[in-house]
């Protein structure tokens, strides 16, 4: 008698198998009844269509400017081909499709769209910040509790639910014009340039801003962990007398500890 | 004091879905309690939970998971356990409920209700992870059956006999889901009516139903639809056998108008009345 472990990873690996062949299908389809009209297969079957069909939909609601840019049809091959290659390790099937990003970048079907990796990178940080912790915005007063002698200690924090990203193509841009409220032109030059930005929840207002390269490097040296003192010395991002008072204003900087 | 509206939940309720957040909260339609998907509500924190808390002020809640993988062979998930504990804390369910299912194995998710094979070995298996969840949340489960398009020629026992051996060994309650009982039962060849009277009376806190999808050969559970004719007579039945239990109405799939929801739990509601006039 199969015991009940052989027989649950039996049907699993019927469900995700790629060889043309189905020798797993055929494995488990030995453990099923057959019924009047459907074979011990379709019975299976039934369970296979069902998954991989939840999973490809999962990753269509997860990244819908990746489907629009590449059409339905194309977006759930592609989409089916990661499911099959990329098991889900969480109960939770909002932390599925964290490496959507990585496979469309070795995805040679999909190379057409060069800037797609990156478009794919920016909805799952979406996806991650609609879903991360709320937030109070900080008190721009509070740094003025710290005294002189601990400034350089300040580490600053990013919002809980911020991704920053930059890529060699305008991804806010085509991320805006593909979505459904977008009234305007669409045609975007993608030599337009690169963006330096972030994706982050305000209460409940999504954002994605986009800055200058001064601001991404003192973000990320903040996202570093790197502390005050440190930013100065080292110069490493530029006229901090401006950037940070701007940072702040405009939420980019949630909070602060001393190291 | 808590902030939630303290009512036990009774009638016929409606499963909560986010395109209607904003219709219950600027109408706040005439629906004894809504019943919500578990995970949705796993994020740290964000809109769904922010619209969650605002129905949960004036409506009942409970919580229907798919996650928690009672039936798999892997130990239990316990950040899982204690996502859904939180939650609890957070919401103050009426009822915590999941299936009759494996979702995993080998820590793969596979996201969707299989089956088991209802065999000693098994049970033994659901009962300890039952018992466990139940010790952890400090609370008893209720487990509903599933629908079902594959059925496992190695087998001790029925579904009903599987479900009725779990309430001895667990003292869990059951969530009975007449759309599922009627699909499973068209599927595999048995009376659904046979299963109604298996249930131990007393132990079923809550009832389901949706429409299904025909198929060439097969019913498959889409949640997608009415209910259909047979299911409302098989809930006719239901209720007539363990009287008037909460009913809940779910859809999942092409998702209609709040007012279709509305108008099936009113059918619902009638079925439910009717047992109390006779009462």
């Amino acid at each position: 008698m199969t015991g009940l472990h052989d027989m649950q990873a039996m049907v699993r690996d019927a469900v995700f198998e790629t060889d043309t062949q189905n020798p797993a299908l055929r494995a488990i389809s030995e453990h099923i009844e057959p019924s009047e009209g459907m074979s011990s297969e379709e019975h299976v079957l039934v369970y296979r269509r069902a998954i991989l069909g939840t999973l490809v939909r999962a990753l269509g609601n997860i990244f819908p400017v990746g489907k629009q840019l590449l059409g339905e049809q194309f977006f759930d091959g592609m989409a089916r081909r990661y499911v099959q290659e990329t098991p889900s390790r969480s109960s939770d099937l909002a932390n599925y499709g964290a490496s959507f990003s990585e496979f469309i970048a070795r995805f040679g079907p999909a190379a057409e769209l060069p800037y797609l990796p990156d478009v794919a990178r920016l909805e799952w940080y979406w996806h991650r910040a609609f879903h991360a912790a709320d937030e109070v915005a900080m008190d721009p007063g509070s740094l003025s509790a710290v005294s002189a002698g601990d400034t350089g200690r300040i580490i600053f924090h990013l919002p809980v639910s911020a991704s920053l990203i930059s890529s060699d193509f305008p991804i806010h841009r085509i991320w805006a014009v593909n979505q459904q409220e977008w009234a305007g032109d669409t045609a975007i030059d993608l030599d337009e340039g690169g963006m330096y930005g972030m994706v982050w929840r305000r209460q409940y207002d999504m954002r994605i801003d986009t800055f200058d390269e001064p601001v991404w490097t003192f973000l990320n040296a903040v996202a570093a962990r790197t502390c005050f003192g440190k930013m100065s010395e080292s110069g490493i991002a530029g006229d901090l007398d401006t950037l940070l008072p701007r940072c702040v204003q405009r939420g980019w900087i949630a909070g602060f500890d001393l190291a | 004091m808590s902030r939630f509206i303290d009512k036990p939940v009774a009638g016929a309720g409606i499963g909560l879905r986010s395109t209607h957040y904003q219709t219950i909260i600027e109408n706040q339609p005439k629906v004894p309690w809504f019943e919500v998907l578990t995970e949705n509500y796993f994020g740290d924190g964000g809109l769904p939970l922010h619209f969650l808390e605002k129905v949960r002020a004036d409506y009942p809640v409970t919580l229907h998971g798919v996650g928690m993988s009672l039936g798999s062979a892997d130990s239990l998930d316990r950040d899982y356990l204690a996502r859904l504990k939180a939650l609890a804390a957070r919401i103050e369910p009426t009822y915590v409920s999941d299936h009759l299912a494996w979702i995993s194995v080998d820590s793969r998710f596979v996201h969707d209700l299989l089956p088991l094979p209802y065999t000693e070995e098994a049970l033994a298996n659901f009962a300890a992870h039952v018992r466990e969840a139940q010790d952890f949340l400090g609370r008893r489960l209720l487990i509903e059956n599933p629908s079902s398009y594959m059925g496992y020629k190695e087998t001790d026992m029925t579904e009903w006999e599987f479900l009725q051996e779990l309430v001895v060994l667990t003292d869990c309650d059951i969530l009975f889901d007449v759309n599922n009982v009627y699909v499973s039962g068209t599927n595999h060849g048995f009376d659904p009516i046979e299963y109604l009277h298996a249930l131990p009376k007393g132990r079923v806190k809550e009832i389901h139903l949706a429409g299904y999808e025909e198929q060439n050969n097969y019913l498959f559970d889409t949640h997608g639809y009415r209910v259909h004719p047979p299911v409302w007579d098989l809930y006719q039945a239901t209720i007539e056998y363990l009287g008037p239990i909460p009913t809940l109405i779910e859809w999942d799939n092409d998702i209609p108008p709040f007012e279709t929801l509305l108008d099936e739990a009113g059918l619902a509601q009638r079925v439910l009345d009717s047992m109390d006039a006779a009462a």
